[in-house]
């Protein structure tokens, strides 16, 4: 008779930014067929039950429920890390997690509290692509099943339950905060760029994702704002010397050239708002030298911003986010609760079904015996009878086997195995009933 | 009956308290189970207030606004059904603490003012008197609730000009938002105390001739009205932005409280019943 275990066999191989630098990441990294290629080679082994891959630009990860651990670790390492990049052998380039510890680990993950961007949202999307994916190939199993949905449930209540995903943290999403903080819908606003480098692109794109009406590029070089337009087709391109006329129009102005002198003075905006009837305007000036004069900051109803406050707001919401990290650990906690009474409900089933069956000959055999002594109109209801006993003494203790009442002792499982002789294939009829 | 109006008088300000703090928790700490009390514990408490003010009409058999304490708490009523009816409209709970907490502050200054017995004057009793001051409550807590959101804007404004990001930052919403629910709800107030003073000046006019004209909350009333009318037909003509005119609110609020208690107290007139 086995002791059974408290913890669920899982087991964990992975790197992530952490450990590997991009050169290495990028080589382990899967795309979708490949995933689905290795998840069915690991299948194929012998010593893995169940498996589960995530691949991202920051973390590759397998999860396994293996049949022997020694076996599957070796064919993840060979299969998934070492074949691609050798230089994961190195120690601390590769973590192994085991039983609850991976169960966690899957868990943060989902929750971005592993991401290299504290509580970054596309995390939960990734995770459940690739749950899709795994079910999808038929490497996930009723464990790793359950631990995917637990993980996927306790990503979803850490962004409703909590701010771990608030407030924007890069420079584009800051200014779509400010914006939506001034104005009372993005899908209204009208965007203009000066400066069509590197830093535009990364600020116009989250403008256009969280669907900005309008896009306008002004550049000096005509041939760089093409190539901005390449990468962004809804830009519209604006001759630089009508950059001013556009920012009448525009209730979002973010320059971000290298132009030594201010490309917007204090004058030229007040002309542009005493034209656009004063309503707001956010003007974001990332452009080092600044772009824009520092005294347009005192005109009504402009907004000026530079990269310095936009740093602050930043920082502002990566500290608010750090301070959630204790209320997302409670409902990982919860949620790994749930998914180790589960585990225990999963062992405590063969017993249950055996006490059931136990009890079930006991009841037939004594009815077999006395039914005869009754009237035959009394037969069904002494079924009846007997069944509700059966069913009413073995309720409270298969909730008790289950552990729905949140009790963690598994050592009672053996209990019950011995107090009833489960173990025995053979219970003969006549013990049973004395 | 008696104890019922007691009761209810202390019971009003502390249950607008623990739903201001249910409110502050929302703003605060967007706590989630705060989130999902909130509302419901507004919601009864209004009932239980609209039940205070029907004990109170029943009891004195008279409209309810025959003391300074009386009006208060019809401010304090009409504040809170305002604010819930902008609740459920824009499914928008970030300015509820804000609200509540003003709701809570007149419903404290009318329980401490109370008094047993409310004078009762033939005029108390009449439908024109009872339609005049409910205009004019009305339109002061359309004012209270500009005043609140005038002050909001301006704590928004000043961290978006500013590039601070205080508490207010990022829980309120958006700038444009909060300037319309302003101008909105100065808009219905300066309605409400057009018609107020209107009904107001016809009836004094039939009573008391010329003489109410000389009455101190007649002249802060009229003064109240050219300000709000001031900052309104301003921002119509795009000549005020946002901030000044929230700056006007606030300086309107100030003087609807000394229209309301100061003038009941430190200066005499015919309108010394509210």
């Amino acid at each position: 008779m086995g002791t059974l275990p408290l913890e669920p066999s899982l087991l964990l191989v992975g790197t992530d930014f952490r450990c590997s630098p991009l050169e290495i990441r990028e080589r382990v990294s899967c795309s979708s067929e490949e995933v689905e290629h290795a998840l069915l080679h690991l299948l194929a082994r012998p010593g893995v039950a169940e498996a589960y891959l995530l691949s991202t630009c920051n973390r590759t990860e397998v999860y396994l429920q293996p049949r022997d651990e020694d076996a599957a670790y070796q064919t993840v390492l060979d299969l998934i890390f070492l074949q691609k990049a050798p230089e994961l052998e190195k120690p601390g380039r590769l973590y192994v997690k085991r039983n609850g510890e991976a169960a966690h680990h899957l868990l943060a993950v989902a929750s971005g509290l592993e991401s290299m961007v504290l509580g970054e949202p596309e995390i939960l999307g990734q995770v459940k692509q690739s749950a899709a994916l795994a079910e999808h190939v038929g490497s996930t199993g009723p464990v790793l099943r359950r631990l995917l949905r637990s993980a996927l449930a306790a990503g979803a209540r850490a962004r409703q339950e909590t701010a771990i995903t608030a407030g924007a943290v890069s420079l584009g999403y800051a200014v779509v905060e400010l914006a939506r903080n001034i104005f009372s819908g993005l899908e209204e606003c009208q965007v203009l760029l000066i400066g069509a480098g590197e830093i535009a692109r990364s600020v116009a794109r989250p403008l256009v994702e969280r669907g900005a009406k309008e896009l306008k590029v002004a550049n000096r070089s005509a041939e760089r704002a093409r190539q901005f337009q390449e990468e962004l087709p809804q830009a519209q391109l604006v001759p630089f010397e009508e950059r001013l006329d556009a920012a009448r129009t525009a209730d979002v102005v973010v320059a971000s050239t290298s132009a030594e002198e201010p490309i917007l003075t204090r004058r030229q905006l007040k002309e542009a708002m005493v034209s656009r009837r004063n309503r707001p305007l956010l003007v974001v000036d990332l452009g080092v030298p600044r772009n824009v004069e520092p005294a347009a900051a005192r005109i009504e109803n402009l907004f000026l911003h530079t990269i310095d406050s936009l740093d602050l707001l930043i920082q502002k919401n990566l500290k608010r986010r750090k301070e959630e990290v204790p209320r997302v650990e409670e409902i990982l906690d919860q949620e790994l609760q749930h998914f180790r009474s589960w585990v225990r409900g999963l062992e405590a089933e063969p017993i249950i079904a055996q006490m059931q069956k136990q009890a079930e000959r006991i009841r037939q055999h004594e009815l077999e015996e006395v039914l005869s002594r009754f009237p035959a109109e009394t037969h069904a209801d002494l079924e009846r009878l007997t069944r509700s006993l059966v069913r009413k003494i073995l309720h409270h203790p298969s909730t008790r086997l289950r552990g729905r009442d949140g009790s963690r002792d598994i050592s009672r499982l053996d209990l019950v195995r011995e107090l009833f002789r489960l173990d025995d294939e053979k219970q003969p009829d006549d013990q049973s009933s004395g | 009956m008696t104890t019922f109006l007691a009761t209810a008088n202390l019971l009003l300000p502390l249950l607008y308290l623990a739903t201001a703090i249910a409110y502050g928790f929302v703003f605060f700490a967007a706590h989630p189970g705060a989130t999902r009390l909130a509302t419901p514990a507004l919601r009864l408490t209004v009932l239980f207030h609209l039940a205070y003010l029907a004990a109170l009409a029943s009891h004195h058999r008279q409209f309810p606004a025959a003391t300074v304490s009386q009006a208060l708490s019809i401010v304090a009523f009409a504040v809170a059904v305002v604010y819930a009816f902008v609740e459920w409209h824009g499914r928008e709970k970030t300015t509820g603490f804000w609200m509540v907490s003003l709701v809570f502050f007149f419903q404290l200054l009318s329980s401490a003012l109370t008094r047993p017995n409310p004078p009762d004057r033939a005029i108390f009793h009449d439908v024109f008197f009872a339609t005049h001051v409910s205009l004019a409550l009305l339109g002061y807590a359309s004012f209270v609730v500009g005043a609140a959101y005038a002050f909001l804007f301006l704590q928004l404004y000043r961290d978006l000009k500013g590039g601070r990001f205080s508490t207010f930052y990022g829980k309120l919403p958006p700038l444009e938002v909060l300037e319309k629910m302003m101008i909105g709800a100065l808009g219905v107030g300066f309605i409400a105390l057009t018609a107020a003073v209107a009904t107001g000046a016809f009836w004094a006019e039939r009573l008391y001739h010329d003489a109410w004209l000389r009455d101190p909350k007649i002249l802060i009333t009229i003064a109240t009205w050219v300000l709000y009318a001031s900052a309104l037909l301003l921002r119509r003509l795009q000549r005020w932005q946002g901030r000044q005119t929230a700056l006007a609110s606030l300086a309107g609020l100030g003087a609807i409280l000394f229209s309301l208690v100061a003038v009941n107290f430190f200066l005499t007139g015919f309108h010394d019943f509210l």
